[in-house]
């Protein structure tokens, strides 16, 4: 199991950020990710591996008109 | 399209045998100004002694996002400002990728090279020469 | 993470300079002026933004004179939106409402409104009494009538009385000559009135860019949601374009006084009109955004290519485009009105942006559409947009998904002067009473307003242009139809209050605050009612779980509206500020706030008025003049906290078919939150416990806020409060709070 944005999600072996991205629809450009507290770059979303029991936080900047 | 190039194997970049006479006519010539950095060409010495030129190519980019169609090509294909409707948004300086657009703090209106060959006369080692080149195509940016 | 990846192939091929002209009866219509009252004055360029006097014209009386800005005025109300609050306050009483003489129109630009380095820079704010509210409305809008206007020597234009025939007021800044003329002859809608009035008062071809026209169009003449458009002439296209001060009526109250057109022919616009203190910090912090712009934008939001419109996809994704009145969060349909779409149909191939240096450039156009129905059936027209909120208001939410009669709404409200997201939210209210039997085919007179049915939803637009039909019922706003409804007896007044998306008398716009406690406050704990201009909260409150405590959510409702509020005083456009950020914007402190871009805007402030600010100080500026408008609106009557009451369907599940849709989240509150059992429980009493859980956290946020503000229990701003804001100063302000001590 690993949390992102506070809510449980279950991990399996080889979860890239990318993954959670997708497991979550989180399309939203604008992003700041953290993956237990360390900032991962928009560019290393695919290679980036997310280990078990991490917390994983994914802030969206502001939208809307 | 006239388009000013450089063989940077001629070129003196560090100035031991030149005073970079390119840079310095086109300051005075063009723009009557005095300060070479004010040129709408520059030559740098790089670290490891290379030289490194900042020429515009007239790609063409910079009429793109123009809002008042102050930039524009003229007859021989080479971008020209009219300073009568630019109203000095410096689009066109923060669109530019290899940064060519001079600024001068005295003026609203942004300039740039025009392709007009003094440079070419002036230098000593004749590294630098104007070629006529197929437009590029226009380019959504 | 960008959605995709811009692709020129795929953009349609339509040729963006061709459109049906107007001009034919020109010269006709020009020769039926007949001038009232002409004026000469000094034209003057603003000294570090401020030309230091304001132009009142009564079309009335035909009075016109020049008024001093003073330094109260700029120490405490700034420019744009806080001058419009301050005349309109010295020019009503609490009684005036917005169809009496003494109401005013006041369009602003602000202090820093027409510099050209910077993007997002040419906005005017516009301030009345909205016919909607009864309160004052204040709209942010583009186009280049703000930046003419102050380069022909005003801070602001102020506009009071009635006048008994149709008229133009005329603003020569190059000669100096102000002038009000009979006008009977003119077209009525803005995209033929724009185009005749900007080749009228052009003295030549090049003189054109050199003109904005105000103007609004029939619907604002029959209903109360009217709009004003701001036009400005777009070169490469050769047409005029046309961007909005939308919500709450402005363009009703602009009829009402019979007013035509206001028309500013300013001088040739340069880089440093505007005389700023440090041209130097603003030209570089210019060129440093536009190229941020250039490298950044492909990837993040591409504004450049969809304009706001990128969102629709994401909000969808999210749960968060309203979809049926606001019942629901996404549809199956959305790709069909998504950003990929509005990408191949826009125009690309030219300069968008509605004042110079705008390197984000949201004001996509859609050239060549060939109009379907009403007057205009047959013609070729330029429309501007869609923006987000128009494919959201006009689509989603009343089942629309066709996206040429999208863009044929879009153009109808526009023409016709009436807002949009009005529009769309009180349609979508149309639809949902047509679903659920408050309204038939009998009492819309015939119109069939099914979800999706955008040929009935255009009828009722040419209905309320015309002035006829249920056209003249929908065109008095949500508001006024539930009072209606309601009082006809055509359904249950609960069900009814419950669905009509309204709060002070204004229409929410386009997103969902079901599941934001914050954006519940974001849209209903405001000054002018439901915009997404003060706080939008969903992504930091619902999705990141950034603020979970009251007091959290509280001071994100204290910053964020006062932050905002700071554009619309110096004639700022928001969206440069988020909707691209510098690549190093995650490493920074406070990133949600794209610090960077604060200090931008701190940097151009300071250096056009020569004000020394910082970031704190810039909230502060702010607190004073919306603090100055919560006390105005408590004057009009309103503006306590029965006023800032939402409907339930901006806080949870009305219907059964809506908790269904969303029975996990639904339940799973109801074991984890309320500490209950949703498996003993029923339908009916599971949504019982929903709304009173939800109208509970609504108050108990109500209550966090308005401490956070510093006002009472009851929403009035205390006397410690004025105090630290200056507003002490002015004894009519106090005498009002102090009544409600």
């Amino acid at each position: 199991m690993i949390q992102v944005n506070g809510d449980g999600m279950e991990w399996q072996d080889g979860l890239t950020v990318r993954g959670v991205l997708v497991h979550r629809n989180f399309r939203f450009p604008l992003l700041i990710i953290t993956v237990n507290g360390e900032l991962v770059q928009p560019k290393a979303y695919d290679s980036t591996l997310v280990p078990d029991g991490a917390e994983v936080q994914v802030v969206h900047l502001m939208s809307g008109g | 399209m006239r388009q000013l190039r450089i063989d940077l194997s001629k070129c003196d970049a560090g100035r031991a045998t030149c005073q970079h006479e390119c840079e310095s006519s086109c300051v005075e010539k063009v723009f009557k100004l005095t300060d070479p950095a004010m040129a709408a060409l520059h030559i740098r010495e790089l670290a490891d002694g290379s030289g490194q030129a900042v020429l515009c190519d007239q790609c063409g980019d910079c009429v793109v996002v123009c809002p008042t169609e102050a930039l524009s090509r003229n007859k021989l294909g080479v971008v020209v400002i009219d300073k009568k409707v630019c109203v000095g948004c410096y689009m066109c300086m923060g669109f530019c990728e290899k940064e060519i657009f001079e600024r001068n703090p005295e003026w609203t209106e942004p300039y740039k090279c025009i392709s007009c060959g003094i440079c070419v006369k002036a230098c000593p080692h004749a590294a630098l020469e104007i070629v006529d080149v197929p437009e590029p195509a226009y380019r959504i940016l | 993470m960008s959605q995709f990846v811009f692709d020129p192939t795929k953009v349609m091929d339509i040729d963006f300079t061709k459109r049906t002209e107007y001009l034919e009866g020109l010269e006709a219509i020009k020769a039926a002026h007949k001038v009232l009252k002409e004026i000469s004055f000094t034209p003057s360029l603003p000294d570090k933004g401020y030309n230091h006097r304001s132009l009142y014209v009564n079309v009335g009386t035909l009075e016109v004179k020049e008024k001093p800005v003073t330094q109260q005025m700029k120490d405490v109300f700034l420019g744009g939106r806080g001058f419009g609050l301050w005349h309109l306050w010295n020019a009503v009483k609490p009684t005036t409402r917005w169809n009496d003489p003494e109401n005013e129109i006041i369009i602003c630009p602000g202090p820093v409104s027409g510099i050209t380095q910077y993007a997002g820079t040419g906005k005017s704010l516009v301030v009345t009494l909205s016919p909607q509210t009864d309160i004052p409305i204040d709209s942010n809008v583009g186009g280049y009538f703000g930046p003419l206007l102050k380069f022909s020597g005003f801070d602001a234009l102020e506009i009071q009385g009635k006048s008994e025939c149709d008229l133009i007021v005329f603003i020569d800044g190059q000669k100096g000559i102000i002038r009000i003329e009979e006008a009977p002859e003119e077209p009525v809608d803005s995209h033929v009135l724009a185009e005749v009035l900007t080749h009228m008062y052009a003295e030549n071809d090049a003189d054109r860019v050199n003109i904005s026209v105000v103007c609004t169009g029939a619907a604002a003449e029959h209903s109360l949601i009217g709009m004003l458009n701001f036009s400005w002439w777009d070169h490469r296209r050769g047409c005029i374009r046309l961007k909005q001060a939308g919500r709450g009526g402005i363009g009703t109250v602009f009829r009402n006084k019979r007013i035509r057109a206001v028309v500013c022919r300013g001088p040739q616009v340069k880089g440093d009109l505007n005389n700023v203190a440090d041209y130097e910090t603003i030209a570089k912090t210019g060129i440093k955004y536009h190229k941020e712009i250039r490298e950044n934008d492909p990837y993040q939001c591409m504004m450049r290519r969809n304009g706001t419109a990128h969102i629709v996809e994401i909000m969808d994704a999210y749960d968060l485009l309203p979809t049926h009145n606001f019942q629901y969060g996404s549809h199956p349909d959305t790709h069909k009105i998504d950003s990929a779409y509005w990408q191949s149909r826009c125009t690309q191939k030219t300069v968008d942006g509605c004042w110079y240096g705008c390197s984000m450039a949201c004001a996509k156009g859609a050239d060549g559409l060939v109009v379907k129905t009403g007057p205009y059936k047959g013609h070729t027209v330029t429309v501007d947009g869609p923006e987000y909120e128009n494919a959201a208001g006009l689509g989603s939410n009343c089942g629309v998904f066709d996206p040429d009669y999208l863009l044929e709404l879009n153009f109808y409200c526009d023409t016709y002067g009436i807002c949009t997201i009005t529009y769309g939210t009180l349609t979508a209210f149309v639809m949902e009473c047509y679903q659920r039997g408050i309204l038939n085919k009998e009492r819309t007179g015939g119109l069939e307003m099914t979800w999706g049915n955008a040929e009935d939803d255009l009828e009722m637009m040419h209905q309320m242009a015309r002035g006829e039909g249920f056209g003249i019922i929908a065109g008095q706003g949500v508001k006024k139809m539930k009072e209606i409804f309601i009082k006809n007896g055509w359904g249950d007044p609960k069900l009814i209050n419950d669905i009509g998306m309204e709060n002070k008398g204004l229409e929410y716009s386009q997103y969902m605050s079901k599941e934001s406690l914050a954006q519940q406050g974001g849209y209903a704990l405001t000054n002018k009612g439901p915009q997404h201009d003060e706080a939008w909260l969903i992504f930091m409150d619902m999705v990141n779980k950034q603020i979970p405590t009251f007091e959290d959510k509280a001071e994100a409702l204290y910053y964020f509206p006062l932050f905002r509020t700071w554009f619309g005083l110096n004639g700022f456009c928001k969206l440069p500020w988020n909707d691209v950020v510098p690549s190093n914007n995650a490493q920074q402190p406070e990133a949600h706030k794209i610090p960077e871009h604060v200090q931008n805007y701190v940097d151009i402030f300071t250096a056009t008025t020569g004000i020394k600010i910082d970031k704190d100080e810039l909230i502060h500026q702010s607190a004073k003049v919306y603090n100055f408008q919560r006390i105005f609106n408590i004057r009009m009557g309103k503006g306590l906290r029965k006023d800032d009451h939402a409907p339930f369907r901006a806080l949870g599940p009305v219907t059964t078919e809506e908790y269904l849709s969303r029975q996990e989240r639904y339940d799973k509150q109801i074991a984890e939150e309320m500490k209950l059992d949703p498996t003993t429980m029923s339908l009916e009493e599971k949504m019982a416990a929903h709304r009173s859980w939800r109208q509970g956290r609504y108050e108990q946020l109500t209550d966090a806020v308005y401490k956070r503000r510093g006002w009472t229990p009851n929403g009035v701003p205390t006397l410690e409060r004025l105090k630290e804001l200056g507003l002490d100063a002015f004894p009519e302000v106090v005498d009002v709070v102090k009544l409600h001590l």
